[in-house]
């Protein structure tokens, strides 16, 4: 099962010439060239929307180019389904998982694996996970449901699943955006031990630093485009940068930090139960003062989404007070909070922010609704809703809107303006965001990081809740890290670097002062 | 002893039972690959016509089951035509479906002549023992009284509870209606795992139909099954998508459709209309009870059903 | 995206020429199909079809009772067409409409002889709408309290009504049976007074208060806040919730209307051309046949009024048909292949289908859409 590779180490791995790939008549990959040695670990870089994950999912086998040409190991192929890919010895991770939550790892490995036979034997699958898990580091239990597994188990059941149905290829797509800095390290060592056998290893990031440190070569998307090929040791980050971005581009970021203002949100011993009734936030205490971004850093999955639940009214505390301003807000309700003066930016721009099947104009007034002049009595003014639409859009340049047009056909960056449009356009005290700009290409990262610095500027409380270290890093006054429910550590801008902020997300409580 | 209300109660049971088994076991099949059929009943209906029809004709049983079985795969494929390739609402046009066949079965019913309505049966299948263990005290009927579909029907519940948890084929199947985008990105056939499996549910629909018209009835009317098709649809639930389950369940509401002839048995004198309704108020008060709230997550209904899956979906 | 040979893209709004074209496009495909099993069954298309034209419409008798007929239809109509908009799956319509005409007539019998007519009719008719909305209401507290799912227990309770009916005037000597009908058992008839005056033939007002209640549906659903919230939950539950809507008010509120539009439609039969709580004359499928009204306006209020007639018109000529030896349940089989393509319909209207692949313009690269 573990035999080396039959690749020549002279052929190519892959060899890419010329692909295109468009979406509604958008070319996501134009005339791409991409080629892969054996025993390689090769770097994707881009930003978002640069064409990484399209060109990986052609390589995958989940899209068919329109155009190009695609040979693997010196051989022309042409793949119709995933199927194909991982049958010739190409899979993939995906940024959100492929697994099946209610099955068991052992499950897991043997879906469509052709190797497996008809009947099932539950013992084999055990003993290969075991073996597979020793050797390349990637330790699990086969028999748990994998809606059990933390996030780092579950990227390992996936590598584990490719390296059960013998991939020769592994393409891991942003895999470091769900781990800690210690669990990348230990990702990273996986890596270069698979390459060492002769397996290649296509590593898709957007982190500099990370790409860097693994890869042997690194290939740069922009636009669609590779606009770079370069060996990852004669390559300096700024050149690795300016191929990514295209000009020697600066992220808006925060400056000086600003002296705090008074609170203006209060936050004491909040507690919030989770989905399966288990606490998820364990009384957190904290102050957001006006005019200042306060960060909340933390590994997807350790109580972000209830903390913002909880001070936004989605979900009742079952424990502690938020206080606005003053009042206590603990036992009011959404529209309540939001009439006092919190806004939210939801992670899920089109599940909760905004309603996909909606025109613009009906969702720009999702929060003023209810009063005039959109509404007469029980009458709607459709009117007053378009003027409002057409002076938001003006305001912050929201594109690709059409009368009637369902909002969900919007790009992700126009979506995010829309939804921080019409937050920050009612009056509001606290603006609180999460993983604002997460999907987003330079252009529409650039946007919303301005629009934040402004509410900043104009006194906004912000609390920005992001599993985006460069983020946090470049935009807030101050840091708490959330470890499982509870702050275990607080951090502010001059003393924050991305291993100290690693350690406390993996649980370490501070060690140097408290 | 073997003519004690229980047994003879049993025994209906079993009988009146068995094609909700069929239908049941049918839209477990289909809903396990993610897909809800609500066309059972129309389903059954055609099966039930049809394969009066080819038995009617040809004196062949066989044929006629297997006529059924087709008619019914049939139907349910445009149903699956709906459902996976253009992925309209799964809802409404399992109802469209439910109400085509339904005409359409009172169509064939009706048309030709002679018309098939009022026609006594050709051929039926009848129990395949009838003397040495089939007397024995209350095994004899329950266990080795019945017709050929009735084993056949033990059968498949078996096969079907094998097939499920214990083979490839039955892991992909899961995987399928809990979580298409996983078994695609796996190598899996996302589309013909479905086609299949709602066609299988189809055939399975169009058998239990069948039992009604070959086996059940005496001639062809115009609603020989009652609320079946309907009825297998919430059976499936209670039985929380597991087949031996199902064959319990079905068996009960076996009991409760016969409860009117029981009742005068024993001498209680209930209204009829009134009985009629116990299977049905049974189903909803399990519905509420058995599936509500938190519970819901725990009786593995599969997590995609419902929802048309597209692999390039944005 | 790719189904064989063919390219389908997304529709970002189609235009109302597409929105008008494809439904009358399913009729005809429906035809299409019932003539070619009516052909395989030795039957001539042409004439059927003009027979069923002619028994609608054909003379001014025809068209009234198509009236008649499409009155419950266009209230079934709008019943499963606002619950289905908020997903809200109550095929229970024929159990309500059912329950409807219980209590309607139940409220007529009970008022008797002596109540003017002032007071008699609308509470036949109220009581009509109470006894759907509280049927409906079976279904809706478990879906809003619990989250027991709607499709199953409104199903359900339609056999449960249905066998109700039955009970109380062919099983029983309940107050609903007729004391007078010796031969066999029938509905008491409603005292005058709780009677929809007739106007046209047998067309009674009964079509007024249909088309009222559907005109006031569309107003409530399009024009007015508690419609826009609906809309809202109908689109995305969290969403709504975000906004500080009461998503599970909103779902009882609209899962009662539903009801209560049901047993209108059941109290105005009762009121109207039957008289009396006639089992054989309600059993009809009216509820279901209401969803296929309502899938083939598209969820519409407004056009489930044409759509109604349309129903109405394809019921009212089943009978003709069995004058020339023709299934009357090649009504029924129309209407269900109607149906089907109506729903297969959407398909088009949401996506535009191509034999080439779409021309790439020179644009920008898409920005993943999060």
């Amino acid at each position: 099962m573990f035999e080396a590779p039959a690749g020549n180490q002279a052929t190519l791995a892959l060899d890419l010439r010329g692909i295109d790939k468009a979406f509604y008549g958008v070319k996501a990959n134009d005339s791409v060239d991409f080629d892969l040695r054996w025993g390689e670990v090769h770097a994707l870089l881009g930003e978002n929307g640069a064409g990484k994950s399209t060109l990986c999912s052609v390589l995958a086998g989940l899209y068919r180019p329109d155009a190009g040409t695609f040979n693997y190991d010196g051989e022309p192929v042409a793949f119709r389904s995933p199927k194909d890919a991982l049958a010739a010895g190409i899979g993939m991770v995906y940024q959100h998982f492929r697994l099946v939550p209610n099955l068991t790892v052992a499950e897991n490995l043997a879906l469509g694996h052709p190797g497996v036979g008809m009947r099932i034997s539950q013992r084999a699958l055990v003993r290969a996970a075991n073996e597979l898990g020793a050797r390349y580091g990637l330790p699990v239990d086969p028999l748990a449901r994998v809606w059990q597994l933390s996030v780092g188990e579950q990227q390992r059941v996936e590598i584990l699943k490719l390296l059960y149905r013998d991939a020769r290829i592994l393409i891991l797509d942003e895999p470091t955006a769900v781990l800690t800095p210690q669990e990348s390290a230990g990702l990273f060592d996986t890596m270069r031990l698979m390459a060492s056998e002769g397996k290649s290893v296509i590593f898709v990031s957007h982190k500099l630093r990370e790409v860097k440190q693994v890869s042997d070569r690194v290939t740069v998307l922009r636009d669609g485009r590779r606009v770079g090929d370069v060996v990852t040791a004669d390559a300096e980050l700024r050149d690795l940068a300016r191929m990514m971005v295209g000009r020697d581009l600066e992220l808006p970021s925060r400056g000086e930090v600003a002296p705090p203002g008074e609170p203006v949100l209060t936050v004491r011993d909040l507690r919030v139960d989770g989905d399966r009734g288990i606490e998820a936030v364990r009384g957190v205490s904290f102050d957001v003062h006006h005019g200042e971004i306060l960060g909340i850093a933390g590994v997807s999955g350790n109580g972000q989404r209830e903390l913002a639940y909880g001070i936004v009214g989605l979900r009742r505390p079952s424990g502690g007070t938020v206080v606005l301003d003053g009042e206590d807000l603990t036992r009011a309700g959404v529209r309540e909070r939001s009439r006092r003066g919190i806004a939210y930016v939801p992670q899920s721009r089109l599940g909760m922010g905004l309603a996909p099947g909606l025109t613009t104009d009906d969702n720009l007034a999702l929060k003023s609704f209810r009063d005039p002049p959109f509404c007469r009595g029980p009458l709607l003014s459709v009117g007053a809703f378009r003027e409002q639409a057409a002076e938001l859009i003006e305001r912050y340049d929201i594109r690709g809107v059409r009368p009637g047009l369902p909002i969900r056909l919007l790009s992700g960056g126009n979506l995010q303006k829309a939804l921080i449009a019409r937050e920050v356009s009612q009056h509001h005290l606290v603006l609180i965001a999460r993983s604002p700009t997460r999907g987003l290409d330079v252009g529409a990262t650039q946007a919303v990081r301005k629009l934040l610095l402004a509410e900043r500027a104009a006194g906004t409380g912000v609390l920005l809740i992001s599993e985006d270290l460069d983020e946090l890093l470049a935009l807030a006054d101050r840091m708490l890290v959330l470890y499982e429910g509870a702050v275990v550590g607080e951090v502010t801008a001059e003393e924050a670097t991305a291993e100290r902020l690693g350690l406390l997300m993996a649980g370490h409580r501070d060690e140097v002062g408290a | 002893m073997n003519d004690s209300t229980f047994v003879l109660t049993a025994f209906a049971a079993i009988g009146l039972g068995t094609p909700i088994v069929f239908a049941t076991l049918g839209e477990i099949i289909t809903e396990r690959a993610g897909v809800l059929n609500l066309g059972v009943q129309g389903m059954m209906l055609v099966g039930a016509v049809t394969g009066f029809w080819a038995t009617f004709r040809t004196g062949n049983l066989l044929l006629g089951v297997v006529v059924a079985m087709l008619a019914g795969a049939a139907l349910s494929a445009i149903h699956a035509f709906s459902s996976i390739t253009l992925r309209v609402s799964q809802i409404v046009s399992g109802i469209a479906l439910a109400l085509f066949g339904t005409g359409l079965a009172n169509f064939i019913g009706r048309t030709g002549t002679p018309a098939l309505v009022g026609q006594p049966s050709r051929e039926t299948f009848e129990p395949l023992l009838t003397g040495g263990i089939a007397n024995w005290p209350i095994v004899g009927p329950l266990i080795f009284g019945h017709d050929t579909l009735v084993y056949v029907s033990w059968l498949v519940v078996a096969v079907a509870s094998y097939y499920l948890f214990h083979t490839k084929a039955g892991l992909t199947l899961r995987a399928v209606g809990e979580d298409p985008a996983s078994a695609d990105a796996a190598g899996v056939e996302v589309t013909r795992v479905r086609y299949i499996h709602v066609m299988v549910g189809g055939a399975l629909a169009g058998l239990g139909g069948a039992y009604f018209s070959l086996a059940l009835v005496p001639s062809w009317q115009d609603d020989p099954i009652g609320a079946a098709g309907w009825i297998a649809i919430a059976l499936v639930i209670l039985a929380s998508w597991r087949p031996w389950r199902a064959l319990f369940a079905a068996y009960l509401f076996g009991a409760a459709g016969r409860l009117n002839f029981t009742f005068q048995t024993l001498g209680v004198s209930v209204p009829a209309n009134l009985l009629a309704m116990i299977p049905f108020i049974l189903a909803i008060v399990a519905m509420i009870v058995l599936t509500s709230g938190k519970r819901a997550r725990l009786l593995g209904a599969p997590a995609a059903l419902g929802i048309p899956y597209s692999r390039e979906q944005r | 995206m790719r189904v064989g040979r063919w390219h389908v893209e997304p529709r970002g709004l189609a235009s109302t020429r597409v929105t008008l074209l494809v439904p009358l496009l399913s009729v005809f495909s429906a035809l299409v199909v019932g003539a070619l099993f009516l052909a395989l069954t030795g039957n001539n298309p042409w004439n059927v079809y003009t027979k069923m034209i002619d028994a609608a419409f054909g003379s001014s008798r025809s068209v009234s009772e198509t009236l008649v007929s499409a009155t419950p239809l266009i209230l079934t109509g709008v019943a499963a067409a606002i619950a289905f908009k908020m997903l809200v799956w109550n095929i229970g319509g024929e159990g309500q409409l059912l329950m409807g005409a219980i209590f309607a007539a139940g409220a007529g019998i009970a008022l008797g002889d002596g109540t003017p007519a002032i007071v008699a009719l609308p509470a036949v008719v109220l009581a009509g709408a109470v006894g759907g909305a509280l049927w409906a209401s079976i279904s809706a507290v478990p879906r809003v309290l619990l989250g027991t799912n709607e499709i199953i227990t409104t199903l359900m309770l339609n056999f449960i009504a249905l066998n109700l009916m039955n009970y109380l005037v062919l099983g029983s000597f309940s107050p609903w049976r007729d004391p007078n009908a010796t031969q066999f058992p029938q509905g008491r008839p409603i005292p005058a007074a709780g009677r929809l005056p007739e106007f046209f033939h047998r067309l009674d007002w009964g079509i007024f208060i249909a088309v009222a209640v559907a005109i006031v549906a569309w107003f409530l659903v399009g024009k007015t806040r508690w419609g826009f919230e609906v809309r809202v939950v109908g689109d995305s539950a969290d969403t709504a919730r975000y906004a500080g809507i009461t998503v599970p008010r909103k779902i009882m509120s609209v899962f009662l209307l539903s009801g209560a539009a049901a047993g209108l439609a059941g109290a105005l039969l009762v009121a109207g051309v039957l008289g009396k709580m006639d089992p054989r004359s309600l059993d009809l499928g009216l509820g279901f046949t209401g969803i296929i009204v309502a899938a083939l306006a598209r969820l519409n209020p407004l056009a489930v009024v044409p759509v109604g007639v349309l129903m109405g018109a394809l019921n009212n000529s089943g009978p003709a048909l069995q004058s020339i030896q023709v299934p009357s349940a090649t009504v029924t089989m129309l209407q269900g292949a109607i149906l089907i393509f109506a729903v297969a319909g959407e398909f088009f209207i949401a996506n535009r289908v191509r034999r080439r692949p779409p021309a790439i313009p020179t644009a920008t690269v898409q920005e993943d859409a999060a």
